[in-house]
């Protein structure tokens, strides 16, 4: 297994920080994709942030009123190893599809 | 500057070994644009009015640890390094590309034609020092057009990076083929580059072997004892063509070689002996005549040599032949082997 | 050189006990190729984009740098060029290098080093300055990826004399083989499935020698055609066989393994057992390595053969971006419309 750490995205346009509110996850928890997992407030507004993936919870940081800064982890995810590199996407071995059959007789002299 | 201490002077023994390998850089170089001319030789790049440059910069090499990269234009370098001449010769008589010296044992990696091409090397074989915990130095030669290709800026951030043991010597002779450095070199400057990869450089009077061969020895002082990287760029002049097939009167006249050659480099240093009495008049012609006997049986072997054996284009491919090359060769040698 | 204690050419390290086999993804495997060959090559260097603290951005130097120390694993600064030709100077120096390119379409900005001065300093210095380069590619389509990331370049390396080319199939292919060709005195492109990196198979350690390392391998026998494939069509034409079978066609998969020297032999061997060929790969039809293969088989088996060899490719097209993908990759279909038409064909 692996961790894969996701940072404060600026939620605004070009905010620094954000406080946060209250924790909706915690760590040992499986999550899915969209999840909500924390809410925050900052100077604009207070937002809910939806998981960006499937995984289970290891760490979050930021206790209910501490700031956390943009681009500074906020909760880190176990993952399976198989995920991809830095681009791309797993290819998933899927049962082969066909719809062409072979129809000629090999002659066999 | 670099920060090192200031190494001793030149004695008058080293000032008189300078000048009889400029002498014999100078024959040799003068011979065989003779020899191109005669049909000796199928093409030769001079570097008359480099051997200053050239010279000053090989002698300071130690043949038991550091090692040259240089390019096709490095004669001098590799008389001053005692690379076997008719060897280096061969690759212009058109026998083998890289030469037919031992690049591992001469220290004088092989004949390099790719512009810009060895200077990464350098780089390389310099870290491998670091790596090893040995203090070799890598000397690598390029001139004003190389320094245009994108293979210099690599190699100069990958040694300031890995602060490498490496001295970049770059020959600026005025003229890459038609093109002059203030149409080359934006800025005028290699040297002023060096700055930006955080590599300590100097510009020395390259048709002086006094200054290079002491900027030399600074720069492999430094490199040596752990300092970086350093670039030394020695202004000099190229005095002749690009090569045997080149023709500066289309791009340059008399009057414009008089007016930026300046004073001849061997000429220079031979005043400055007889000035300061550590050499005669009589040391002199004994030196130049010993140059032109040089040149005659680096002229003689040379030809000597004869074509090289067919065989030879396999068999050094690899060190580990493909079975398509073998068959390729025994093709060739039961349908066109012909020495 | 010869004083270079680090790089002395003897394997000082010894071979870890060959442990029991296990099942491994391709990824998995090769950096466990990787640091045996670290720890029993003292000459042996790792160097690249990425390789060191990151682990490669595939993860197969995952872990190699902490293991073995900053000195033989490390980061270079981002030039392609930069890593090929300081590549060349530790080879000059004694090493072993194995850089790695990050992506197959970024060898391109190397190929002046690759081609000039890696497939040539052997020969320029009369075999007295040999280049133990293993350069790692992350090759071929299939993940996705944006461009430049999904590109074949087999032909253009097989094309260049002095080189050497492999690609490895499975994860077992892939341990043994990277092992071997960082053995080698002679430079070697080692382009690596992408889309197979995340597949597991049984590895099994300890060597298995040149008998098994080199030349192609039957991946799956059979009689009435075989389909010649290397990388990550060696996995679709298995999966095309098992459907062929269903057909009542048993087709033979010949995994080529190296795309230089390529095993015309072992080509030939099975052409004769099946009488007709289909090559398959990712790259563009024209110049292909499939036309290589063609000749060959043409050369050795012209007698033997039931039908011209068909070549199932991608196409003379940019590789495209990952929506159509699929459409270009050689797929089931139209690697069975191959085998279809070498089947049918009559002479005269």
């Amino acid at each position: 297994m692996a961790e894969l750490s996701f940072p404060l995205p600026d939620l605004g346009e070009g905010l620094i920080e954000a406080t946060v509110l209250e924790w909706l996850v915690e760590p040992g928890e499986q999550v899915e994709r969209n999840q909500p997992l924390v809410e925050v407030e900052t100077t604009k507004s207070a937002v809910e942030l939806p998981s960006p993936q499937a995984g289970k919870v290891l760490r979050t940081y930021g206790v209910p009123g501490a700031k956390v800064s943009v681009g500074e982890p906020l909760i880190v995810f176990e993952v399976a190893d198989d995920a991809a590199g830095i681009v791309g996407t797993v290819p998933r071995d899927e049962a082969p599809k066909r719809r062409v059959r072979l129809t000629a007789v090999p002659d066999e002299d | 500057m670099p920060a090192t201490t200031d190494p001793p002077a030149l004695t008058a023994p080293e000032l008189r070994e300078l000048y009889r390998l400029m002498a014999a850089t100078r024959a040799l170089d003068t011979a065989a644009v003779a020899w191109q001319r005669q049909g000796a030789i199928p093409g030769f790049a001079p570097q008359l009015g480099q051997e200053a440059a050239q010279v000053g910069s090989g002698f300071v090499v130690d043949r038991r640890r550091d090692f040259a990269f240089p390019t096709y234009r490095e004669l001098g370098v590799a008389r001053a390094m005692g690379v076997d001449m008719v060897g280096y010769m061969a690759t212009h008589k058109a026998l083998w590309h890289g030469g037919l010296y031992d690049p591992a044992q001469s220290r004088f990696a092989p004949v390099q034609a790719v512009v810009a091409g060895s200077v990464l090397h350098a780089v390389g074989w310099a870290h491998g020092q670091t790596l090893a915990g040995h203090d070799g130095v890598a000397l690598s030669y390029f001139g004003d057009g190389a320094s245009s290709q994108g293979d210099v800026h690599e190699a100069m951030n990958f040694a300031g990076v890995l602060r490498a043991p490496v001295v970049f010597f770059v020959q600026n002779n005025g003229w890459a083929i038609s093109v002059p450095t203030e149409r080359q070199v934006a800025g005028g400057s290699v040297a002023a580059r060096a700055a930006g990869y955080g590599i300590v450089s100097e510009r020395v009077d390259g048709n002086d072997v006094v200054a290079v061969v002491e900027a030399t020895r600074r720069a492999f002082a430094q490199a040596r004892s752990g300092g970086g990287p350093v670039l030394i760029e020695a202004m000099t002049y190229r005095r002749g063509p690009h090569s045997t097939s080149d023709d500066p009167g289309r791009y340059r006249s008399l009057e414009d070689e008089r007016r930026d050659a300046g004073t001849d480099p061997l000429e220079r240093l031979a005043q400055q002996l007889l000035r300061t009495g550590a050499a005669d008049q009589a040391f002199l012609e004994e030196a130049r005549s010993a140059a032109a006997a040089d040149a005659e049986q680096v002229r003689t072997k040379l030809a000597a040599l004869g074509p090289r054996p067919g065989r030879e284009m396999f068999e050094f491919v690899y060190q580990e032949p493909t079975g398509a090359l073998k068959s390729q060769a025994a093709a060739w040698r039961v349908e066109s082997e012909h020495v | 050189m010869s004083e270079t204690t680090i790089a002395a050419p003897g394997r000082t390290g010894a071979d870890p006990e060959p442990a029991a086999p296990r099942q491994l993804s391709m990824q998995q495997a090769l950096n466990l190729a990787l640091a045996d060959i670290l720890a029993t090559d003292p000459a042996a260097v790792v160097l690249g984009e990425d390789v060191g603290t990151l682990g490669g951005v595939f993860r197969v130097t995952d872990g190699l740098q902490g293991r073995f120390g900053a000195a033989r694993v490390f980061d270079t600064p981002l030039a392609e060029s930069g890593i090929l030709g300081m590549s060349v100077g530790l080879a000059m120096a004694g090493f072993h290098p194995l850089p790695e390119v990050q992506f197959d379409g970024f060898a391109y900005p190397a190929v002046n080093q690759i081609v000039c001065q890696i497939g040539r300093m052997n020969y320029r210095s009369r075999g007295t300055l040999p280049m133990p380069i293993t350069l790692r590619v992350p090759s071929f389509g299939g993940i996705r990826a944006p461009e430049h990331h999904g590109e074949s370049l087999e032909a253009l390396f097989a094309h260049v004399p002095g080189l050497k080319v492999v690609s490895p199939s499975t994860p077992e292919e892939a341990y043994h083989l990277l092992r071997y060709a960082a053995a080698r005195p002679d430079p070697v492109i080692f382009m690596e499935p992408k889309s197979r990196y995340w597949q597991k198979g049984e590895v099994s350690t300890g060597r298995r020698g040149a008998d098994g390392d080199l030349g192609s391998r039957v991946a799956r026998p059979g009689k009435h055609v075989t389909l010649i494939a290397w990388g990550a069509m060696v996995a679709r034409c298995l999966q095309v066989a098992e459907l062929a079978a269903e057909d009542g066609i048993e087709v033979e998969v010949l995994d080529l393994r190296w795309l230089k020297p390529l095993d015309a032999e072992g080509l030939a061997a099975s052409v004769r057992r099946t009488r007709r060929a289909v090559v398959v790969h990712e790259a563009p039809l024209t110049s292909g390595l499939g036309a290589e293969v063609a000749a060959l088989v043409t050369e050795r088996c012209f007698d033997t053969l039931r039908a011209p060899v068909e070549r199932v490719t991608g196409f003379d097209v940019p590789y495209p971006s990952g929506d159509l993908e699929d459409e270009y990759i050689p797929n089931i279909d139209r690697i069975l419309f191959g085998i279809q038409r070498v089947l049918e064909y009559r002479r005269g």
